[in-house]
């Protein structure tokens, strides 16, 4: 099989967020970056068919020059080769600009499978890999936990809401968008990136890929929450407080 | 005839066949010997060499052969009696070699020391008073080992060893019955021969026992790498630590082989006093079968061999087998370097450690909890940033920035440090030391961990740091060097000892009982700084295992973020035993420990002692602040 | 182009109240644009739905019925949509933000060279919409450009839909053209993971008891509220110790980490050990009796007073609510 896993390098999970002076975008001033989540679990699913069934993982991934070491990471996590789109100015995309960029570099690989993580942690659209099937012409799913190959091509396990899943069948080639969680990631190894040294990395432009970049909807302008996380601790009678908890949970927390 | 004389017996001029056969038995002992003991010299050199390895500077180890070889300081204090009967059989030997040199040249006709001649006569005496005592050491041996019995001897009775001893009694016999004998007479003369066989019989068996140790340990102690769990550097590219016998550096196949099975490392051993399959003996051990049947240079995994996978896994690190050793096993590379040859290379899947090195790759604190919830702490609790002005950068740690109980020992050292005026700030973003990444034997993240940090502390120009963790301070201290210059860092019971008798004096009545942590205690020897603050806060109770002999919470080793342990709890253990000692209170200095402590006194309900850090039982005399 | 269109999304045999928040957030767009709020229903059978529709303060209420609509495929809904739009041309779409618009819609958005603002929070003047960004640490506003009809699906709760008033809507049925052929996917029935072993790491609720709870014999109290919220029962590592709850159910950095919805903490003070298992979770809850139990510091909402009296009051509340 052959297998793209579309990355993405989002701020470190830990990062502190400043907004940028002109209130567009975050300050990537002393950022630090690391691979985004559900990415990971992309990767490690299409690491875990190749183990299974033989093949090649192909990473690819689109950013500015600093998107490097998340693909060495990717390469030292089991990735033969990556193909890097090199352009600076992905903040200034939508999804389906970056789609478009993304399934322009894919589509020369004819891949048996495109992975992605399901959303991004930054921006956290979860719209890419949909937009991208759609622009290959292929069939897609989402929310995937688990992969299987089959004889007339693969049968997903897809979540649903409230703990419940089903299982799709599909035929290849196909887009998967990955949920996070559905199997044990690997680490990163020193014997890993030792070896990633030696791996192709192909660097392609947005210009010689023939996107632009005009976006259909345009972030206007960023800003923090207005108040940090706190405690409220609900007053009065057990009934009382039991009463203010469930409304809590229900319209301002949304978890009921 | 048998009455005693000051001047020892020497037997009559011996015939030239019996010449031709002392020669002929010497030359057969001799290569027999050697015939084995060019093999383990062969294995040693064939070994990789150990990078990062110099010699210089001398002084430290002319010191440590001198303490714990020439007098036998390490073995005699810490099993003093065993200790004090293996002194004298050493010793016996050291005073013997003379004797034993012009043993043989009297045999071939030349004796070069007289017993009638006063230096001769005055030497033989004395050795006849060290062979007295190392007659007497080898018997007391004797009777440990086939009578008494302890455990960690290992439950196989060693009949070599009785062998051993038997010959040694009787080299010593020959020696002393020669002081009853008449001179030159028919006594003297089979005396003289049945000392020679012994020696001779003694002399091939070396190589092929554990008395090996006899040839091997000085310079196994002189050689050491030095420094406590000093984890060599990985050299090129293909160096992912102990993997296969390729991977076996000279000093641990030197080591290997020096091991006299003492078994004091698996005696003080906390995983192997709580039922875990760990045995640090047997993994010694099982590396001398390895190299015996594989060899240094063979591909063959380590880890099949020496133990089961996960047993490495199972050390807390705690180093009171390095520190046991008599005959300078470094115990800690060795652990570190089977885990840094699992992990490195991607073979050691643990659910934990999994999660434990993603959140780390990912820039996440070991405790993997969001960095918002540290700066409301900071902005909770007041402190203020470190910006360059400050004396000390406090250091926070995982523990100190997210663990309720850590953070109430850093407020209450902040309140102690705002109290002397010393001045201090907290970086608004700290990364894990990469304690836990290198204990487990992930250079990766732990490489990229340390660089990190000392560019960002080069950056906020941090001179000073002042930490409530030992873990933070020994890998700041010693493990980040080998990628950079680290900033001095100091743990707070070195600075709140320094202040104490700037601070309110405080009532004595208080029962204290302190627990030296592993990484402050044998991997730092700071032992009196913390007891000077116990002493200033209360009475101090010692421990049934106190400073280096201190017994683990089980924490360390990054077993604190790998999920429940087999076997008994080791934090119960020692819990259980500081309770015990019934002093009101027990002392911490390490914020783990404490942690640990904490969930195990859990058990005992109503009536378990307090547990309070060092810094809090300073800053508890200290005058309540306006705000509270 | 005219008319906002509320893609009505089913929720066991209703609509679900996501999809009211959706009319009503598409009511708060019709107030700014003047534009009339219409709503779509897809499926083999539409009736009910459509009947329930018809009684919300809409214009028009459409039935897009065909028997390649009964189970949802991504394939056959993006088809349907694509002929409403069509055949409607709509101002605005709004869809509510579940787990089936997300498979959806993006492609359907794609198809006619739009972008789908996804998650919104809030909308303003504009209209600009607002929704998260940064997991939640940042909040964007954004702007839909050029022309075409915008798409837009709103978070869960962020929008009240008991304001809602009553209507009568126009309803009529339109039926897609859609070929078996087109549809490339073949979904499977729904089914929940097997209940023989408990998985706390993908329980959306849990109820968890620590020391507080004093007895083996109060957890069924603490069972009853799990029981009410649908979640499952978990420890501290003291009650596990102790042996009221089996092992598996203890969270804890020696025993499960887990990241449910909300995570209700009864009678649990806080060690590290406890607060490494929970911090994933989305919201938590802290009942306890100490005002300055550690717990208090990682939970969202908290409760201090006697865990005897707040949690069966707790557990009657949910149920009401729920009723």
């Amino acid at each position: 099989m052959k297998i793209i896993v579309a990355i993405k390098q989002v701020p470190e999970r830990d990062a502190q967020i400043r907004v940028d002076a002109a209130a567009h975008w975050i300050d990537e001033v002393g950022l630090q970056w690391a691979l985004n989540e559900s990415d990971a679990y992309a990767l490690e699913e299409a690491l875990q068919l190749k183990e299974k069934h033989g093949g090649e993982v192909i990473v690819l991934t689109a950013g500015p020059e600093r998107v490097g070491p998340t693909i060495r990471e990717a390469l030292a996590k089991g990735a033969d080769r990556a193909i890097h789109v090199d352009c600076g100015d992905l903040g200034a995309r939508d999804a389906l600009g970056v789609a478009r960029l993304l399934a322009a570099a894919a589509r020369p690989e004819a891949a048996d499978l495109l992975l992605t993580g399901l959303q991004s942690d930054d921006l956290g659209q979860g719209q890419t890999g949909v937009i991208v099937a759609e622009l290959l012409g292929l069939p897609h799913a989402t929310l995937i936990l688990h992969v299987e190959k089959t004889d007339n091509g693969l049968s997903v396990k897809r979540e649903l809401e409230e703990g419940w899943f089903q299982q799709i069948e599909l035929p290849t080639p196909a887009v998967l968008t990955v949920q996070s969680g559905g199997s044990k990631l690997r680490y990163a190894t020193l014997m890993g990136i030792k070896r990633a040294k030696m791996k192709e990395v192909r660097t392609v432009t947005a210009a010689e890929l023939g996107v632009d970049a005009a976006p259909v909807a345009v972030l206007e302008r960023v800003a923090l929450p207005q108040k940090q996380k706190s405690t409220q601790i609900l007053p009065g009678s057990p009934k009382e407080a039991a009463a203010a908890l469930v409304e809590k949970l229900k319209f301002e927390a949304r978890v009921l | 005839m048998f009455a005693f004389h000051l001047q020892l017996a020497e037997p009559p001029a011996f015939s030239l066949l019996e010449k031709v056969l002392v020669a002929a038995l010497t030359l057969t002992s001799g290569s027999l010997f050697w015939r084995r003991f060019r093999v383990v010299l062969g294995k040693i050199l064939q070994s990789k060499k150990d990078p990062g390895f110099s010699i210089f500077p001398l002084g430290r180890r002319v010191a440590d052969f001198l303490w714990e070889v020439v007098f036998q300081v390490k073995v005699i204090r810490q099993r003093p009696l065993p200790g004090l009967a293996h002194a004298a059989v050493f010793w016996g030997f050291c005073a013997f070699a003379l004797v034993t040199l012009n043993h043989f040249a009297v045999g071939m006709g030349f004796g070069f020391l007289s017993p009638e001649g006063w230096f001769g006569q005055f030497y033989f005496d004395v050795a006849a008073a060290f062979a007295l005592a190392c007659a007497l050491g080898i018997l007391a041996l004797f009777v440990r080992r086939f009578l008494v019995r302890p455990g960690w001897l290992g439950k196989k009775l060693s009949y070599e060893s009785g062998f051993i001893a038997f010959l040694i009694f009787v080299l010593m016999a020959t020696y002393l019955a020669g002081f009853f004998v008449a001179e030159a007479g028919a006594g003297a003369r089979a005396l003289w021969w049945a000392h020679t066989l012994a020696l001779l019989t003694f002399l091939p068996i070396i190589p092929h026992t554990k008395h090996l140790h006899l040839v091997l340990s000085p310079a196994t102690v002189f050689l050491s790498r030095g420094g406590f769990s000093a984890i060599p550097p990985l050299a090129g590219d293909e160096d992912f630590g102990l993997v296969s016998g390729q991977d076996l550096t000279r000093l641990v196949t030197l080591q290997a082989y020096s091991c006299v099975e003492c078994g004091r490392c698996t005696e003080h051993c906390p995983a192997a006093n709580t039922g875990k399959l760990l045995n640090p003996k047997e993994v010694i051990l099982n590396l001398r079968s390895y190299l015996n049947e594989f060899g240094p240079a063979s591909e063959k995994p380590l880890v099949e061999s020496l133990a089961a996978p996960e047993v490495p896994f199972q050390c807390t690190t705690c180093g009171a087998c390095e520190y046991q050793c008599p005959v300078g096993i470094e115990h800690l590379p060795i652990l570190v370097g089977l885990r840094r040859g699992a992990v490195n290379t991607g073979e050691w899947d643990d659910e934990y450690g999994s999660k434990l090195f993603l959140g780390l790759e990912r820039g996440s604190n070991p405790l993997g909890i969001p960095a918002a919830e540290r700066d409301k702490f900071i902005q909770k609790a007041g402190l203020p940033f470190f910006d360059g002005t400050q004396e000390y950068c406090l250091w926070l740690g995982c523990m100190g920035a997210y663990d309720p109980k850590g953070r109430e020992i850093v407020t209450d050292l902040a309140r102690v440090l705002d109290h002397l005026g010393v001045t201090y700030g907290v970086l608004r973003k700290e990364k894990c030391t990469g304690d836990a990444a290198r204990r487990l034997g992930n250079d990766l993240v732990f490489q990229q961990l340390a660089e990190a940090n000392l560019e960002a502390m080069a950056q906020s120009e941090v001179k000073k740091v002042l930490s409530i963790c030992p873990h933070c301070v020994r890998t700041m201290r010693q493990d980040w060097k080998e990628f950079g210059a680290p900033p001095e860092a100091e743990h707070h019971s070195e600075f709140l000892a320094r202040v104490a008798d700037r601070l309110p004096k405080q009532p004595k009545e208080e029962t204290i009982v302190y627990h030296d942590p592993c990484y402050l205690g044998r991997y730092r020897d700071v032992y009196e700084e913390p007891r000077t603050v116990v002493r200033a806060a209360g009475q101090l109770v010692e421990a049934p295992r106190s400073h280096e002999r201190s017994f683990c919470c089980g924490a360390g080793g990054g077993l604190a973020f790998l999920g429940e342990e087999t076997g008994e709890r080791v934090s119960k253990v020692r819990t259980a035993e500081l309770v015990a000692t019934g002093a009101a209170t027990i002392g911490t200095a390490c914020p783990f420990c404490n942690s640990m402590f904490r969930d195990a006194l859990a058990e005992q309900g109503e009536g378990a002692p307090q547990l309070l850090d060092i810094a809090q039982l300073t800053a508890r005399a200290l005058p309540q602040s306006p705000a509270s | 182009m005219s008319g906002i269109w509320v893609v009505l999304e089913e929720r066991e045999g209703r609509i679900g109240r996501i999809s009211l928040e959706a009319v009503a957030a598409a009511q708060l767009l019709g107030a700014q644009t003047g534009q009339p709020v219409n709503a779509a229903v897809l499926g083999a059978q539409t009736g009910a739905l459509a009947a329930e529709a018809a009684a919300l303060p809409l214009a028009r209420v459409v039935r897009i019925e065909h028997g390649l609509l009964g189970a949802y495929t991504a394939d056959g809904f993006v088809l349907a949509l694509q002929q409403l739009i069509a055949m409607e041309s709509p101002t605005h779409l709004v869809f509510p933000h579940t787990y089936q618009v997300r498979d959806y819609a993006p492609a359907l958005a794609a198809r006619l060279g739009q972008v789908l603002i996804g998650d919104v929070t809030a909308i303003g003047e504009g209209p600009v919409f607002t929704r998260q960004l940064m997991q939640g640490r940042l909040a964007g506003a954004y702007r839909h450009a050029g022309g075409g009809p915008c798409f837009v699906s709103v978070q869960a709760g962020a929008f009240r839909a008991d304001g809602l008033g009553a209507g009568s809507a126009e309803v009529s049925l339109f039926t897609p053209a859609i070929e078996a052929t087109q549809i490339r996917t073949r979904p499977g029935e729904r089914f929940r993971a097997s209940a023989q072993t408990v998985d706390l790491g993908s329980a959306p609720m849990i109820v968890s008891v620590g020391r507080g709870i004093k007895d083996a014999a109060n957890l069924p109290m603490a069972q009853e509220l799990a029981t009410a919220l649908g979640a499952e029962l978990a420890a501290s590592r003291p009650i596990c110790d102790a042996g009221w709850l089996p092992m598996e159910r203890q969270v804890g950095s020696s025993g499960q980490t887990v990241s449910p919805k909300l995570y209700v903490a009864i009678g649990i003070s806080g060690a590290i050990q406890h607060l490494v298992g929970i911090k994933g979770s989305q919201c938590i809850v802290a009942i306890n009796k100490d005002p300055d139990a550690p717990i208090f510091e990682a939970a969202d909402y908290g409760i201090v007073g006697d865990l005897f009296e707040v949690v069966p009051a707790l557990t009657e509340a949910v149920k009401a609510g729920k009723g």
